[in-house]
């Protein structure tokens, strides 16, 4: 189970930094804004965020342990 | 504000000699002095790695870059490290079983030994010194430009840089590794609320967001979209930035070594989301003052905007912690940096325990005295230097992953990683044309090195199949 949940959070990290460097990111785009935030701004901090979340989530289900002491 | 000033330094530098003396063991082994006995929590792991990797380039060069390319700089710092952070979870994790078992005494060493090759040791060496010298160079002349336009009659240029390495060296020889952790956990801390304070101030000073984005939008509207005025942040731009910046802790030493020290996988993992938040905690306030630049001085130098943003525009006791907390910043990625450098010698030598730390300790002088030298040469471009260091050491990335990766790991990643890392060090010095297909040297590079490493690991692994590990 824990290596099935890793694996969508992998695939879910892969999507969303694929998709904001080809899709999500555009040249040129200040609308929409988020209050009077420009578009790039607020889509990049929910973007980092996502991701900063993803890690945590991560750290939980990531399926290895460590056998011995480094 | 000197009152304040001496009171904030004289509580920092108590602070340091504390760390060093709580730090110091007459009867220490060169692991001890070298890798900090290898038992390092989370909390302190997340710190240590938070101020090595978040210093006068983000402190100095982030707010400046808001203010000069907009909001992109949010894209190229804080997007691509929530990403780096992501591959420590996997990376920590397979790093770590391969240190235990072929032993880790630094990145250097630890490859030379996958490989069974010294030309391996060498080359991460040599990408580490290459790369790593002006990166600490960029940190002691941001200071030093900072603190030269803030105080001109006090101290020359090298003078602060000469207080600084010093100051660097004393601790740092005293009590090693585990006295520049401690000084980095200090330094996190004052830089994150240092930083907050002076983002805030000027965040108000600016008029509150919406009013300073209105401003901006009136007097520079491209500062708020991408690629930026300039043009900087372009999609190749950005996505060579975000590899170059995920494989930080692959290629440099001092993050590498920071995730074998730490004491369980899961201190590991604890610290890779704990740097996730601290970045996302650290840029933005440097964002607020890069939109106050940009709403208060548009047209004025770097130097010029940055002693008055963080100095002469603040009230004395937050101007005087923002010397300290530059002073820390500058100081925390400079000894990890310097540190690293004497590790991987040291993971290279052969002989007594005694001879070898006899050996790194003298290196870690010739090393600061090299950089002091270096840092009078430097630019004023802290970022873009910065990025330089963090796509050149890049290159070697593939040797690591396939030391990590694999029980014999295939010979043919060294040449490959030789080769660019070669041609990367050649278009620096304009010996060989800078990149190629309208992109840039490092974005070039990527499009050979990653698509023929995966490549060659994907064949290696098939044709070896008992040789894989991770």
């Amino acid at each position: 189970m824990k290596s099935k949940i890793w694996k969508i959070i992998v695939l879910a990290v892969v999507i969303i930094s694929i998709g904001s460097f080809l899709f999500l990111f555009e040249e040129n785009k200040v609308d929409p804004r988020f209050g009077r935030i420009p578009y790039v701004f607020w889509t990049g901090l929910i973007v980092a965020i996502l991701l900063v979340l993803l890690t945590f989530l991560g750290s939980r289900f990531f399926p290895h342990e460590e056998s011995k002491k480094v | 504000m000197t009152g304040w000033l001496i009171f904030f330094f004289t509580l920092f530098l108590a602070s340091l000699g504390f760390a060093s003396y709580k730090s110091y063991s007459k009867n220490r082994s060169s692991d001890d002095f070298m890798l900090g006995g290898s038992n390092i929590g989370s909390i302190l792991g997340f710190l240590t790695f938070s101020a090595a990797l978040f210093s006068a380039f983000t402190f100095m060069g982030m707010p400046d870059f808001f203010r000069v390319h907009g909001v992109g700089a949010w894209i190229f710092l804080a997007v691509s490290d929530a990403l780096m952070v992501f591959l420590l979870i996997w990376f920590g994790y397979a790093l770590r079983k391969r240190a235990s078992q072929v032993g880790y005494k630094g990145v250097a060493g630890f490859v030379q030994s996958c490989f069974g090759n010294k030309w391996a040791g060498y080359l991460v060496f040599i990408s580490s010194f290459l790369f790593l010298i002006p990166y600490v160079a960029i940190q002691i002349r941001g200071i030093s430009i900072f603190l030269s336009a803030a105080f001109p009659a006090l101290v020359p240029d090298w003078g602060w840089s000469l207080i600084l390495v010093v100051l660097m060296l004393i601790y740092s020889e005293i009590g090693g590794l585990k006295a520049i952790m401690y000084s980095d956990a200090i330094q996190g801390v004052i830089m994150l609320a240092v930083i907050w304070i002076i983002g805030l101030t000027c965040l108000s000073m600016a008029g509150g967001l919406e009013a300073g984005l209105a401003k901006v939008e009136e007097s520079n509207a491209a500062l708020l979209s991408l690629p930026g005025p300039k043009g900087l942040f372009s999609s190749p731009f950005l996505i060579a930035s975000a590899i170059a910046i995920v494989l930080i802790p692959v290629s440099q030493p001092q993050f590498t070594t920071r995730l074998v020290i730490l004491k369980s996988l899961k201190s590991v993992h604890k610290m890779a989301y704990a740097v996730g938040i601290f970045a996302i905690l650290v840029i933005l306030p440097t964002a607020f003052i890069g939109l106050y630049g940009a709403v208060k001085y548009p047209a004025a130098s770097t130097a010029d905007f940055l002693s008055s943003a963080l100095l002469f525009d603040q009230a004395s006791p937050v101007a005087a912690l923002a010397v300290v907390g530059l002073f820390a910043a500058c100081l925390s990625t400079t000894n990890a940096q310097i540190f690293a450098l004497g590790t991987e010698l040291r993971s290279l030598l052969s002989g007594s325990d005694k001879r070898n730390m006899r050996i790194t300790q003298l290196a870690i002088l010739v090393f600061s005295g090299v950089v002091l030298v270096f840092s009078t040469y430097m630019s004023n471009e802290l970022v873009l230097l910065a990025r330089v260091s963090f796509a050149g050491t890049s290159m070697i990335a593939p040797v690591v992953m396939g030391a990590v990766i694999f029980k014999n790991p295939p010979k043919s990643l060294l040449i490959l990683s030789g080769l660019c890392l070669t041609y990367f060090v050649l278009s620096l010095l304009e010996l060989v044309p800078a990149g190629f297909a309208g992109l840039q040297t490092d974005a070039a590079m990527y499009c050979i090195l990653i698509p023929v490493s995966a490549l060659i690991m994907a064949a290696h692994h098939f044709t070896q199949k008992n040789s894989h590990e991770a």
